[in-house]
C-alpha cells in the first residue's frame, strides 16, 4: 500500500550522526563532497572507502539497506564505467578487438568514477538523509540560510512551504490511490491503451486530486490562522539548536580525513591521475 | 446455494506481503451474499470490512481463496475483470471527491461510457439514476462542484447506479452527513433496490441505520466474520457485540433493561415501532 | 452569577453566492449568552449557520452586522490593533472538522508546539506546553510520530492538543468527530467533557449528532440562522416535533416514551426503563 512509504530515507536511530546537530551535518555533507573530490590516486581512494565505511559504521544503517538504496543506480554507475573504459584511450594498451581498444587509463578511471560515485551517495547519505529526518533538514537549512532574510529573501516562508510538503506528500499520495480506486471501480481503465489515451484516463484522477489538494490548503490556511500563524514574525522555535561538543568533535574528524587524503596523494601517489 | 448473488471462499487478504509492513486485513473468511437482501457490514476500523467491499467487486485480488459474483470465479479470466466492476458497483466513503466533469449528467454518465453503451441508452440511464437518488432534472447541466455536500454524494451514488450494477456495494454512505442527508442518501439506495432488485452491502458504523435498513447483518472483527444473521438474531447478541466494542441500538438496550426488570418483552427488538408494539401488549393494548 | 464570557447581539451574516444574485443570509439576528466555565452543544442541520457562528468567534469571519462580545470586550476590527485580534484568537481556540488539514508539521510534538511558537513562547516553555497537552489528550506515547501514522480520532486529539498549547479560555469543537469512527468519536468527546470538568474551559461543541449534546449543560438548535430552541438537553429533547423540524433527530429512548405519551425526557436506558416501568404499574393499578 502507498501509505507505507517511507519520505526520503531517513532511518532513525540513536548513533552519533543521527545526535549530531542538522546544520552541521549540511556542513559536514558539502565538506565530505569536497573530500571525495580530492582523492586522486589508489591509496587516496583507499583512504576514503575506509574512512566512508567507518561513518556508516558510527551510524548503525544496516548495510543491507544501504546497498538497496544503491540498486536504482546501478545502471547509471555501469554505463559511466563502461564509457569510461572504451573512450578513454591514456595509459598502455591492454587488449584491442576489432575496433575495441583497452587501455589502463580507461579502467583505473571507470574504477575510480563509480568509487565516486558510490562513496558520494553513501557518504552524504550516512552523514545527512539516513540520519536526518526531513523536518530537522528543512528546520535546519532555515537555520543555516536566516542570514539572507537581511536580502529580504522570505527564508521562513521556503522552510514553511517545505514543511507543509512534506506533511501532506504522504496524505495525497494515498488520496491518489482512492480517487484512482473509485474511478477504476466506475470502469476507468489506466492500463491499457495508447500513451495519449492512458493519459487522457489520468484526468478524472487529476481534476479531483487538484480540487481536494486546493481545498485542503485552504482549510489548512484557516487552522493555521486560527493558530496565531502570521508569518516569521515573532516567531519563537521549541528546539532551539545549540552545538555540542560531538559536532566539533565530527568537523574535527572530518578536516583530519581531508588531510589524510592530502597526504596519501602527495605521499603514496600510485596509479595518481 | 440457489439465491446466492457472491460469494467469498476462504478468502485472505495480506497487505504489503512480505514487507516489514505486512498485515493479513482479512484471514480465511467465508461468506454468502444473499441476493435481493440489504446486507450490513460492520466492525472497527482495521476489522477487515472495506476489504471485503473492495475484493466483491475485483480492486483488489486476495492473496488466497476464490470470489464468486452472480456464480462466476472472477479472478479465472484477470483480463476480463472490468466487467466485475460493472456487475458489483461500489460506492467508496466520501464518493463527491471523485467527481470531475462539467455537468452533473456527464459525470454520472462516466460509468457507463466506460461500458460502451450506445449515447440513448447512457443518456435514459443517467436520468433514471438521478431520479433514483432523488436529484432533479434540472440540476444534469449544472456543474456538480455548485452543489451542497448531500447532493454531490448523491450524484457519486447515481454515478454508480447508471451502470446498474446487480450488486450495489457501499462504504458508509452516510459518513459526515446530517440527518437528512443521510436519510436522502439511504432512501436512493432503497430506492435503487426496490426498483432493480439489486443486492445492496452496505458498510456503516450505525446500529441504528443497520436495524432501520439491513436484511442481515454481518459483523466483522479481527479479519473474520464474528456474527451473521438477521438483525434480530445480531442484536439478541448484545454481550457478544459489547465484547468487540460494538453496541446495539438504544432501543435494543432499553427492551434488555425492561426483561432484566422482569418484564415479558422480547430481546430482539430494534426499532422505535416494534419496540411501541411491545409495550403496549404489556399496557394493555390501547393507546398509552 | 457567572461571568459572561460571549455575547452577540443582533449577529448577521449573509453572503453573495453568485454576483447579481440574492443575498444569503447566514445568520439572522443572533442573540446569544454564554457563560464562563459552560459546555454548549450547538446543533444544527449543514447550512443552519453553525459554522459560520464558530467562524465569527474565532475572528475568521466578519459579521455583516451586529455585535460581538468576547471576554466583555466588544470586537471591532477597525479599531483594534492586529496584537489585540491575534490575543483574541489565542483564547478561543478552534478544532476543525477534517483532522488532516489542520497539522502543520510532520512530527506530532511539533505541531502541537506550531502555535506557542507563532506567539512567542520562550523555548523552554513551549516544552512545558507540549508535554503538559499531550498528557491531557493522553498523547504523550505518540509524541515523536507522524501525523499520518495515526488513526482520526489520534489526529484530532492532536489537534486539540495543538489548541491546548496555547492555552484558551474557551475552545470551540466545529463538527470535530464528524469525520471519525465510533471510536475515534468516543476518544475525542472524553477529552472533550474531561477540559470542561478539570480545566473548566469553556466548550461551545458544534455538530449534528444529537447524541453527542446529552452531556453538555445547554444544546442551542439553529435552523435557518435563527436560535429555535435553547435549553438544557433535557429540555430541548422533548421538544420532539420542534427538533425534527430543525432538521435533527432524537435519540430512540427519547422518540418512544414521546410517542407513548410519557414526560419527563428520559434519556438512558435506565430511564426509559423507569418511565415505562411507572406506565405499566399505573395501568395495573388502575385495571
Amino acid at each position: 500500500m502507498i501509505r507505507d512509504i517511507t519520505l526520503g530515507q531517513f532511518f532513525p536511530g540513536h548513533s552519533l550522526l543521527h545526535r549530531a546537530d542538522p546544520r552541521i551535518k549540511i556542513i559536514l555533507s558539502i565538506l565530505y563532497i569536497v573530500l571525495v573530490f580530492l582523492a586522486d590516486s589508489v591509496s587516496g581512494y583507499l583512504f576514503l572507502v575506509l574512512f566512508t565505511a567507518l561513518l556508516i559504521a558510527i551510524s548503525g544503517i544496516p548495510v543491507s539497506t544501504l546497498v538497496k538504496s544503491l540498486k536504482p543506480l546501478l545502471f547509471i554507475v555501469l554505463f559511466t564505467s563502461v564509457i569510461n573504459v572504451f573512450w578513454n584511450r591514456e595509459g598502455e594498451l591492454l587488449v584491442s578487438f576489432w575496433k575495441i581498444a583497452i587501455y589502463t587509463g580507461g579502467v583505473f578511471t571507470a574504477v575510480f568514477m563509480t568509487v565516486r560515485i558510490m562513496m558520494l551517495l553513501l557518504g552524504t547519505g550516512v552523514i545527512l538523509t539516513y540520519t536526518t529526518s526531513p523536518i530537522a533538514l528543512t528546520d535546519a537549512m532555515e537555520r543555516l540560510l536566516s542570514p539572507l532574510k537581511v536580502l529580504h529573501i522570505p527564508v521562513h516562508d521556503f522552510a514553511m512551504m517545505m514543511t507543509i510538503a512534506l506533511r501532506f506528500i504522504p496524505t495525497l499520495l494515498e488520496e491518489t490511490d482512492k480517487i484512482m480506486n473509485a474511478q477504476k471501480a466506475r470502469g476507468a481503465d489506466f492500463s491499457t491503451g495508447s500513451l495519449g489515451q492512458r493519459a487522457k484516463a489520468l484526468i478524472p484522477v487529476l481534476i479531483p486530486l487538484f480540487i481536494s489538494a486546493f481545498r485542503r490548503a485552504d482549510e489548512l490556511a484557516v487552522a493555521m490562522e486560527s493558530r496565531c500563524y502570521r508569518g516569521g514574525k515573532g516567531r519563537t522555535r521549541m528546539t532551539s539548536l545549540h552545538l555540542h561538543a560531538l559536532d566539533f568533535v565530527l568537523l574535527f574528524g572530518l578536516a583530519l580525513a581531508g588531510a589524510g587524503i592530502v597526504l596519501c596523494n602527495r605521499f603514496v601517489p600510485i596509479y595518481a591521475i | 446455494m440457489e439465491n446466492t448473488a457472491a460469494k467469498l471462499c476462504g478468502v485472505s487478504y495480506i497487505y504489503s506481503e512480505k514487507t516489514p509492513f505486512e498485515k493479513v486485513a482479512v484471514d480465511g473468511v467465508d461468506v454468502t451474499l444473499e441476493e435481493g437482501m440489504v446486507t450490513g457490514l460492520i466492525g472497527h476500523t482495521g476489522s477487515g470490512k472495506s476489504t471485503v467491499a473492495q475484493m466483491l467487486n475485483g480492486l483488489l485480488r486476495p492473496t488466497s481463496g476464490e470470489v464468486y459474483v452472480l456464480g462466476r470465479n472472477i479472478w479465472e479470466n484477470p483480463k476480463d475483470i472490468r466487467r466485475v466492476r460493472f456487475e458489483a458497483g461500489l460506492v467508496f466513503q466520501y464518493p463527491e471527491y471523485q467527481l470531475f466533469e462539467e455537468t452533473v449528467a456527464r459525470d454520472i454518465a462516466f460509468g457507463p461510457r466506460n461500458m460502451g453503451l450506445p449515447e440513448e441508452e447512457i443518456s435514459s440511464r443517467v436520468a433514471e439514476a438521478m431520479a433514483f437518488v432523488g436529484l432533479d432534472a434540472s440540476l444534469s447541466e449544472k456543474s456538480p462542484f455548485d452543489l451542497s455536500g448531500g447532493q454531490k454524494r448523491r450524484v457519486a451514488l447515481a454515478g454508480v447506479m447508471a451502470m446498474q450494477p446487480k450488486i450495489l456495494i457501499l462504504d458508509e454512505p452516510a459518513a459526515g452527513l446530517d440527518p437528512r442527508g443521510r436519510d436522502e442518501i439511504l432512501s436512493g439506495v432503497v430506492r435503487y433496490k426496490e426498483r432493480t432488485g439489486a443486492t445492496v452491502v452496505m458498510i456503516s458504523h450505525s446500529m441504528e441505520d443497520m436495524a432501520r435498513y439491513c436484511d442481515r447483518i454481518l459483523v466483522m472483527n479481527d479479519g473474520k466474520p464474528y456474527l451473521y444473521g438477521t438483525p434480530e438474531v445480531v442484536f439478541s447478541e448484545a454481550e457478544r457485540l459489547e465484547k468487540v466494542g460494538l453496541s446495539v441500538p438504544q432501543i435494543t438496550r432499553l427492551m434488555a433493561e425492561l426483561r432484566r426488570r422482569g418484564y415479558p418483552v422480547s430481546a430482539s427488538v430494534y426499532t422505535v415501532e416494534a419496540a411501541l408494539a411491545e409495550i403496549r401488549k404489556l399496557t394493555g393494548g390501547d393507546r398509552a | 452569577m457567572a461571568e459572561t464570557i460571549i455575547k452577540t447581539e443582533k449577529l448577521c451574516f449573509e453572503y453573495e453566492k453568485n454576483e447579481g444574485e440574492e443575498k444569503t443570509q447566514v445568520l439572522r439576528s443572533l442573540d446569544l449568552t454564554v457563560e464562563r466555565g459552560s459546555f454548549v452543544a450547538v446543533l444544527g442541520h449543514n447550512g443552519s449557520g453553525k459554522s459560520t457562528l464558530a467562524k465569527v468567534l474565532n475572528l475568521l469571519v466578519t459579521p455583516t452586522s451586529g455585535k460581538v462580545w468576547l471576554f466583555g470586550k466588544e470586537i471591532n476590527e477597525e479599531t483594534m490593533t492586529e496584537d489585540e485580534l491575534y490575543e483574541i484568537r489565542r483564547r478561543v481556540g478552534m478544532v476543525f472538522q477534517n483532522p488532516d488539514n489542520q497539522l502543520v508539521a510532520t512530527i506530532v510534538e511539533e505541531d502541537v508546539a506550531f502555535g506557542p511558537e507563532n506567539i512567542g513562547v520562550e523555548p523552554s516553555e513551549i516544552r512545558r506546553r507540549v508535554d503538559e497537552a499531550l498528557e491531557t489528550v493522553g498523547m504523550t506515547a505518540f509524541a515523536r510520530h507522524s501525523p499520518h501514522q495515526l488513526s482520526g480520532g489520534q489526529k484530532q486529539r492532536v489537534a486539540i492538543a495543538g489548541i491546548l498549547a496555547l492555552r484558551p479560555e474557551i475552545i470551540v469543537f466545529d463538527e470535530s468527530t464528524a469525520m471519525l469512527d465510533p471510536m475515534g468519536r468516543r476518544e475525542v468527546l472524553d477529552t472533550i467533557r474531561k477540559l470542561n470538568r478539570d480545566n473548566g474551559t469553556t466548550i461551545l461543541m458544534i455538530t449534528h449528532y444529537m447524541d453527542e449534546a446529552i452531556d453538555a449543560d445547554r444544546v442551542i438548535v439553529l435552523d435557518d440562522g435563527r436560535i429555535v430552541l435553547d435549553g438544557t438537553p433535557r429540555e430541548v429533547f422533548s421538544h420532539v416535533e420542534e427538533v425534527r423540524a430543525a432538521g435533527l433527530d432524537v435519540p430512540q429512548i427519547t422518540e418512544l416514551t414521546y410517542r407513548l405519551g410519557l414526560s419527563g425526557t428520559p434519556i438512558t436506558a435506565e430511564e426509559g426503563a423507569d418511565a415505562i416501568e411507572a406506565l405499566i404499574t399505573n395501568r395495573q393499578e388502575r385495571n
